[in-house]
């Protein structure tokens, strides 16, 4: 079975045996250090400091959240583009598109149904009545 | 003490429940006593209830689907008949139990009819076309299929114990909240979807396991018979589709039991979003159902034509195609509700062209009958009885398509007509087909031909006058889910569907006859070679019916349609292939985890949907503790001899000497022609680079993987109502008003250390260190109980300031996201500590290893979703 080893490889296990320990808690603590710099960025970018353009917030939290989101996968879950990782990669990469397709397509409806239908914020607060 | 259950749930008063009721317990008793008279219990519990055999898991699924059609049909035509009858009058159901049959009847049709019965053949037939023994996770199979049976369970008692739901079969609220439905009818519905949906997720992540990493040597993708290609696609869609189900359902379960918002009509709730998210998963649902049926008629085709598939390679593409689209389609299913011109527009086009990629597969199809010597048995005519009634029925799909035309015809009898014309024409059809196909593999007899015959021409004329005429009232203007009715025009074509519902009546009942009289004349229509219709693929090399572990060596591929290369060239040599080396096999052992499992659902479902809390209780606890019994059982496995798999194996290749032979007959030798692919110098290697099945580490972590992914779609569901929720907060409290960002960054602290520190512990584990082991995962589980106490006190904080979940559409999601995280990282406390448990008194065995592996995937994966919910939630909400 030693063939597997050579094509394929379980998500998470990064390379078996070519690495010392010390190499290995090298690279967990670049991927923590990475980690906590992305996330200290975005706490300042919400601060509200007054360096950054406001109407771009939004467009940086999502892209630091984005980078973020991939230091984990590739120091924390090892999920590498190597050939040994094709199915694992393949997998989160259907997966990113569907959760991609439904959030986006979810606010994409809904925003112009809302904005179609102009449902007064004030009349679905109110509370209705049972039906007779 | 019984929550909501009293006698009055009983129907005594209603003739009808209670007449069904009795019979079908004095059926259910009478089975009962037959088995225990005959002493069959010892044989129904080794070789059924217990058994993590695929095969015997498959049979159950369709055995289980074959009973759910009987019921559903029933209601069928009791609504037919009430149409036929309800001319200015209000026949004999009154509305409020018709509404009842309706939502029962598509409810069952879809959950528990068309889906285990595709999911039937799947288990029964992918792992013997791949040339294995078995799925990735044989015993998670069982449990799939008991999970199934509870949800059946589960609905059928709502017909003696309570009532079923009245909101349709999708429950759209606001009807199907608690104001508007106040009875146990949705409640039903929901926990027994909520159930067998589990068990259909761990399907779908069990056969992407399976077909991605277990196959035969040689067997590369593209040497994959078709029906695997579309069992791949259908289960991908499972698990991308499910999970968005699974959200849906546990948000309306939210506002019903715990007053939340989301789908409210009040408070800032959307209903909308409802229709759209659970269309999200409906629209995939009906491509989960028809691509592996596809996948039946490219085999029953190809096999009955005597002919390789056409076009192959495009048939792959087109499932892999139509995948992928089917998420880009389901506004169609509510183009009315109002998102206006550019997004009906967009979502119009990619409903018309999926429609391209399905004529793909018409014309290959077509392409393969011609030129072929084509045997008319009973699959090959339900197969051309599907080709023509699905294309008339694909053809209204295109018009329903188009948004101007759907704005006429929507929630018409037409759309009725439509969807019933590409269902029972294509999955249906479909199911039979198979059912026909691979009943002889399975019991190791053919069904007979002339009930057989029968029940065909009864099926497909009684379709088409059941639901022609529906297309006819449609577009005359009647509306679906009429009780009752004032106009003449519609009453003769009513009454000609009614007449098209008894006639499916007369096939369905030919068809029990069949499977009778084929039981008694057993004998005479016994299949000895194996393969009984000159078969193609692997599952027809093994014995009908197959040994348990299908194949006693595994099969060697060497190119496109495995069996039907070995078989000519046998034929061809007039000597049977060399006999293999056999070696011991290692096989799984039966398992009661699924089915007590589900007898524990059954239990909480119950408890659930009568407001009987301590039973829920007990339910729950039961379940865990299954689990941990599942996790801890060291002996999986046993070992079968080589000498004994020869024995077996012998009796095989003797009954296969008259095929090779030539003297079988109808089996046609056809001379085929060496291709002796020579590339480079001859060094070509004939497994194709695939070696076989990978190794167990790699195919739980990757099964896992899948699972996780579909984890983060479920996630998706509450990402997305949060998103559109987040400004309904019904003059209720704001996000800033609530957040405080320093407790989200300690919290966040917890977790990427908590993280680190599983990081190490593998590490360790990895190096046999016991006591770092030890030590990083209590470090990983201190500061996940660190960042879950904090995210309590924040929960209890609000609820004291009276901003619960109760309080606006807004809170609802947020209480819902960032608790169903909670709920991970709780669940994750949990599993933690039992494998710890079990780090320290088995060691480094490779199941545990396996375990930590998954663990590790899990704990790093609920960083991936906090850092999303922090930044959406937390910073979004509070930023400038």
């Amino acid at each position: 079975m030693s063939d597997h080893t050579m094509h394929d490889a379980a998500p998470g296990e990064g390379d078996v045996g070519e690495h010392s320990i010390g190499d290995d808690v090298r690279n967990y603590l670049i991927g923590l250090g990475l980690a906590a710099l992305l996330t200290v960025a975005s706490f300042w970018v919400a601060s509200g400091t007054r360096l950054l353009y406001v109407p771009g917030v939004p467009m940086a939290l999502a892209a630091l959240a984005i980078a973020q989101m991939g230091v984990h996968l590739a120091f924390f879950l090892h999920i590498t583009t190597g050939p040994d990782n094709l199915n694992n990669a393949l997998a989160l990469a259907f997966g990113a598109l569907i959760v991609g397709i439904v959030i986006a397509g979810s606010l994409w409806i809904m925003y112009h149904l809302n904005s179609n239908m102009m449902v007064p914020g004030a009349m679905m607060d109110m509370p209705m009545s049972a039906p007779k | 003490m019984l929550g909501k259950l009293t006698w009055s749930a009983i129907p005594f008063n209603e003739p009808i429940p209670l007449m069904t009721s009795i019979v079908v317990i004095a059926v259910i008793l009478a089975v009962l006593i037959w088995v225990t008279m005959k002493g069959y219990w010892t044989y129904l519990f080794e070789e059924w209830i217990t058994s993590v055999d695929h095969k015997r898991i498959g049979v159950m699924y369709c055995f289980l689907a074959l009973v759910m059609l009987i019921r559903g049909f029933a209601d069928a035509i009791m609504m037919r008949g009430q149409q036929a009858v309800a001319y200015h009058s209000g026949g004999y159901l009154p509305p409020d139990h018709y509404d009842q049959i309706f939502s029962a009847h598509g409810t069952i049709m879809i959950f528990f009819v068309a889906m285990p019965f595709v999911i039937g053949l799947m288990n029964f037939v992918v792992p013997l076309q791949l040339g294995v023994r078995d799925v990735a996770f044989p015993t998670f199979n069982s449990v799939s299929f008991w999970l199934t049976a509870s949800g059946v369970l589960l609905v059928n008692l709502s017909l003696f114990v309570g009532e079923f739901s009245r909101a349709g079969w999708l429950a759209y609220p606001p009807l199907s909240e608690l104001k508007f439905s106040p009875g146990v009818g949705v409640d039903y519905y929901l926990w027994a979807l909520q159930i067998s949906g589990v068990g259909t997720l761990l399907t779908g992540v069990n056969f992407v396991a399976t077909i991605l990493k277990i196959r035969a040597p040689g067997m590369t993708y593209m040497r994959m018979p078709v029906f695997c290609w579309t069992a791949l696609a259908a289960n991908l869609l499972i698990v991308a589709a499910f999970p968005i189900l699974t959200a849906t359902f546990a948000m309306l379960l939210l506002d019903r039991y715990l007053g939340f918002h989301f789908f409210t009509a009040d408070m800032g709730g959307n209903p909308m979003m409802y229709v759209n998210l659970i269309w999200a998963w409906g629209h995939p649902e009906v491509y989960i159902l028809i691509l592996p049926i596809f996948g039946v008629f490219s085999e029953v085709i190809s096999t009955f034509s005597g002919k390789p598939l056409f076009g192959y390679r495009s048939m792959v593409a087109a499932t892999m195609t139509i995948c992928i689209l089917s998420f880009l389609v389901w506004l169609h299913h509510f183009f009315t509700m109002g998102a206006g011109a550019d997004v009906n527009g967009f979502f119009g086009i990619m409903s018309m062209v999926i429609a391209v990629p399905t004529g793909v597969k018409i014309f290959n199809w077509l392409f393969t009958m011609w030129g072929g010597r084509v045997r008319f048995e009973a699959p090959m005519k339900w197969a051309i009885a599907f080709m023509i009634t699905f294309v008339i029925g694909g053809m209204t799909g295109v018009l329903l398509a188009v948004p101007p035309a759907d704005f006429v015809l929507h929630n018409s009898l037409f759309l009725v007509a439509h969807f019933h014309n590409v269902i029972i024409g294509g999955v249906l059809f479909g199911a039979f087909a198979g059912y026909n196909y691979w009943f002889p593999k399975a019991f190791g007899f053919k069904l007979e031909q002339k009930f057989g015959t029968a029940a065909f021409w009864f099926w497909v004329v009684g379709f088409y006058l059941a639901f022609f005429p529906l297309y006819v009232v449609g577009l005359q203007g009647m509306t679906r889910r009429l009780q009752h009715y004032d106009v003449a025009a519609w009453r003769p074509w009513l009454m000609v569907a009614m007449v098209g519902a008894i006639c499916i009546l007369c096939g369905i009942a030919c068809q029990v006859a069949q499977l009778l009289v084929s039981i008694r004349d057993r004998a005479s229509l016994r299949d000895r070679t194996g393969d009984p219709w000159d078969g193609r693929t692997l599952e027809w090399m093994t014995a009908s019916p197959p040994p348990h572990f299908n194949f006693a060596a595994m099969p060697d591929v060497t190119g496109e349609e495995a069996y039907w290369g070995i078989k000519q060239r046998a034929i061809a040599q007039a000597q049977m292939s060399p006999l293999p080396k056999y070696a011991a096999i290692e096989m799984p052992r039966n398992s009661l985890t699924g089915f007590v499992t589900a007898f524990f659902a059954v239990i909480t479902g119950f408890a659930m949907i009568w407001h009987i809390w301590w039973m829920g209780a007990i339910g729950i606890a039961g379940a865990f503790a299954t689990f941990v019994l599942f996790a801890w059982r060291d002996k999986v496995e046993y070992e079968l001899p080589a000498d004994e798999l020869q024995a077996i194996d012998a009796r095989r290749r003797e009954a296969r000497e008259d095929l090779v032979a030539g003297r079988e007959a109808g089996i046609h030798p056809v001379k085929i022609e060496e291709k002796e692919e020579t590339v480079g110098l001859g060094l070509r290697d004939p497994h194709g680079g695939y070696v076989g099945p990978a190794p167990k580490r790699i195919v739980t972590g990757f099964g896992f993987w899948v699972f996780l992914l579909s984890d983060f779609i479920m996630f998706s569901g509450f990402y997305a109502a949060y998103a559109v929720l987040s400004h309904a907060t019904a003059g209720g409290p704001t996000p800033e008003h609530l957040f405080d960002l320093k407790i989200v960054a300690i919290e966040t602290a917890c977790l990427l250390l908590s993280s680190f520190a599983c990081g190490m512990a593998t590490i360790a584990s990895r190096a046999r260190n016991m006591l770092w082991t030890q030590v990083s995962y209590l470090a990983t589980g201190l500061l996940g109980l660190a960042f879950l106490a904090l995210e309590v006190s924040e929960f209890a904080k609000m609820l004291g300031e009276g901003a619960g979940p109760d309080r606006s559409a807004f809170l609802s999601a947020f209480f819902t996201l960032v608790g169903c995280h909670g709920a991970h990282v709780t669940v994750g406390l949990l599993w933690l500590g039992t494998m710890m448990a079990q780090f320290f008194t088995k060691g480094f065995k490779p199941s545990i290893m396996r375990r930590g592996l998954c663990f590790g995937l899990f704990w790093h994966a609920l960083d991936i979703i906090w850092v999303g919910i922090f930044t959406n939630v937390y910073l979004l909400g509070t930023s400038p």
